[in-house]
């Protein structure tokens, strides 16, 4: 390969990939665990969704009974996003009367739902409905750990900073960062391009400790490679797709979105036209719903809309998506118009996906994991972690590979205080989640400023230390040791405080309850594993260090203990070759 | 070992300048290349598709723009593409 491009590759991928690293670590660890958002969101409200599968009903008419308690219904438009059905996020707009919405608006105005910034005017609610509970909460009480760790790793924790560039910041952040992802996938690539078979195979645990974060790095990497470009892709579609969306709509829509969104089918943009006229029959919403689901055993409901609520003019809206098993992709779509019972339209979810439905299937599907049951998310949590581990591999190169008496003294304090506040960052966030779901058990109702409390506030105390103690060795033992602990309490704890011992879950089917147990024992073993290895390499190191050649000075104390023998520089040109080829 | 300095960009407004043409030009040449593929497809498919091969071309291309030598030439062959794929656009 021509050495000028190979220098372009590398400095590149250098540096896309230092500038990114911390937030990219914080997405994947996240996103990781996200892949369990409901058995999470179970786990935390100690209600097994798997245990009533199957016997819970979408009971509309319920929902419309305790709400007309305190709203006049009449003339609503509502949106039920069904969850695994078991729960919804509604949405209760104003209603479409404008005789009714003049005599609301001189009420107090209730407090909302503030997700994504919804909400509209006054009357409008936001709200999350549990149909096995049979109530409704209103998001901030119903949020749950699942949901915090989905919503870190797309940032939305930042959105709260007042920048607005096209989508709200932490969107924004979260959108740059996975293109520039993209671009240090496909710098990293070329990088490794003419060695890709060799890098495949190559994996040297007992060389010295560069060495083993080299081929840490290329070998995960390239392993992972088609994993991670998927989610850099679709990472950057789901998040920040305005970038493109809006000169499309520009230039072949006319600026028109809600023509776009017709084509792209993301949105309905049909109207429906409020009568004032009142539905001359009660409609019995639920054995509609059931007939529906009957209908097509093929696939779930996942949308419902209900437009002009008991006008004579009132709509139902149901968006069916098929079952996997089914299905790749589709989606199907029934508007029933309530005052003849005639269905109006009707496209089947698991017959004649357009290529439309099938791009979106990808995007949605590859990024989600959704596709394959438990088996194939525990493949994604896995690989998801392993991406944490190149991404902190790649840190420690950047660090080790700059560590050299050629280089400036500033130059490398300033390296040794990046990673260092890095990877204390980083990589306290699994004790921190750990902790915190711990803290939850012990919490009456925790909602969510209890999350972010504990969350971010013990995130920082346990960063804070790790900075001040100046030692990546240090950092790297005790969050071992903080993991192995806290992982291992968070099923002990569950078992002492809610009776959930793995025995009790397997015998109820409460089989998500008993994963996230499982899940965070696991992750203790291996803690456990990664400490015990740690430690035995770290004895080696330091005998070898005493007879070593180790030049180390005081600048980096970390160095020390973790580099033994620090790589012998060939002056000249080593620059030019590869990191795994200098030997 | 980082890369050796001797390939690299040594002025920071030239890296600048590479920069911003691998961003705005390498998206310019992206969005007017699926405008130019519309004219032959279905639009709302070549939309769709974009969603994959759109960041993946725009991410190409602003490595190439650090590929090339010379960052006039990034921004006169950016603008160069930008203009013949959008010709179809324009004329019409």
């Amino acid at each position: 390969m021509e050495n000028r491009n190979y220098n372009v590759y590398f400095h590149t991928h250098t540096i896309s990939g230092i500038i990114i690293c911390a937030i990219l670590y914080v997405i994947f660890f996240a996103g990781s665990f996200s892949f369990f958002k409901n058995d999470i969101a179970a786990w935390q409200k100690n209600t097994s969704y798997e245990a009533n599968r199957g016997s819970v009903v979408i009971d509309l008419n319920h929902v419309f009974d305790s709400l007309s308690n305190h709203h006049k219904l009449t003339g609503r438009d509502f949106e039920f996003n069904v969850r695994h059905g078991m729960s919804a996020y509604v949405t209760m707009s104003a209603s479409n009367d404008s005789t009714v919405k003049a005599k609301v608006k001189k009420e107090p105005e209730q407090q909302r739902g503030g997700r994504r910034g919804r909400g509209g005017n006054g009357d409008s609610a936001f709200f999350t409905y549990n149909f096995l509970q049979k109530k409704s909460v209103d998001y901030q009480s119903g949020y749950d750990m699942g949901e915090f760790l989905y919503r870190l790793h797309f940032l939305a924790q930042l959105n709260v900073i007042p920048v607005r560039l096209g989508s709200p910041f932490g969107y924004l952040l979260a959108g740059i960062v996975s293109f520039i992802f993209l671009f240090a996938l496909i710098t990293g690539l070329m990088l490794h391009w003419n060695k890709i078979v060799s890098n495949f195979f190559t994996f040297r645990p007992w060389a010295k400790w560069k060495t083993i974060w080299t081929d840490m790095h290329t070998a995960l990497g390239v392993l992972q490679f088609p994993f991670q470009l998927m989610f850099a892709v679709t990472g950057v579609v789901l998040i920040t797709n305005w970038a493109l969306i809006s000169p499309y709509t520009k230039f072949l829509y006319d600026g028109n979105t809600e023509k776009l969104n017709h084509a792209l089918e993301y949105a309905d943009s049909s109207k429906f036209k409020y009568t004032y006229t009142p539905l001359a029959q009660p409609v019995d919403l639920n054995a509609y719903i059931a007939s529906v689901d009957q209908k097509e055993p093929g696939d779930e409901i996942n949308r419902i809309l209900i437009k002009n609520f008991n006008d004579d003019n009132m709509h139902v809206i149901v968006q069916t998506k098929p079952l996997t098993s089914e299905s790749f992709a589709g989606s199907g779509k029934i508007i029933y118009r309530v005052r003849d019972q005639k269905t109006i339209y009707e496209k089947s979810a698991v017959a004649g996906a357009s290529y439309i439905d099938q791009v979106k299937a990808l995007v949605y599907h590859l990024h989600f994991g959704d596709f394959g049951g438990r088996p194939l998310r525990v493949i994604y949590f896995v690989l998801g972690l392993l991406g944490c581990v190149v991404i902190i591999s790649g840190i420690l190169i950047w660090l080790v590979a700059r560590d050299k008496s050629s280089t400036p003294k500033h130059k490398r304090v300033f390296n040794f205080w990046t990673a260092n506040v890095f990877l204390a960052a980083c990589l306290s966030m699994l004790p921190v989640t750990a902790f915190t779901m711990i803290v939850l058990l012990f919490l009456k109702n925790p909602d969510q400023s209890d999350i972010y409390h504990w969350y971010f506030y013990s995130w920082l105390v346990l960063a804070t230390y790790f900075i001040a103690r100046r030692n990546l060795a240090i950092t790297n033992r005790q969050v071992l040791l903080l993991s192995i602990v806290t992982c291992a309490l968070l099923p002990l704890f569950d078992g002492i405080m809610r009776g959930n011992w793995f025995w009790s879950t397997y015998s109820r089917h409460a089989y998500d309850i008993l994963f996230v147990d499982v899940l965070f024992l696991s992750l203790s073993v291996v803690s456990a594993l990664a400490f015990y290895k740690v430690k035995n390499k770290q004895a080696v190191s330091m005998q070898a260090s005493e007879v070593g050649d180790d030049d180390a000075d005081d600048v980096i104390p970390a160095q020390k203990t973790k580099v033994i023998r620090r790589p012998k520089v060939p002056a000249k040109n080593a620059s030019v070759q590869d990191l795994s080829r200098e030997e | 070992m980082p890369a050796n300095k001797k390939y690299l960009t040594r002025s920071p407004w030239i890296r600048l300048s590479k920069i911003l043409a691998g961003v705005i030009g390498g998206y310019t040449v992206m969005f007017s290349f699926h405008l130019l593929l519309t004219t032959i497809f279905p639009q709302e498919n070549v939309i769709a598709t974009s969603f994959f091969t759109g960041y993946i071309l725009w991410a190409i291309l602003l490595l190439t723009a650090f590929l090339m030598q010379n960052h006039w030439k990034v921004w006169g062959v950016y603008a160069g593409l930008t203009l013949l794929f959008s010709l179809p656009y324009l004329i019409s």
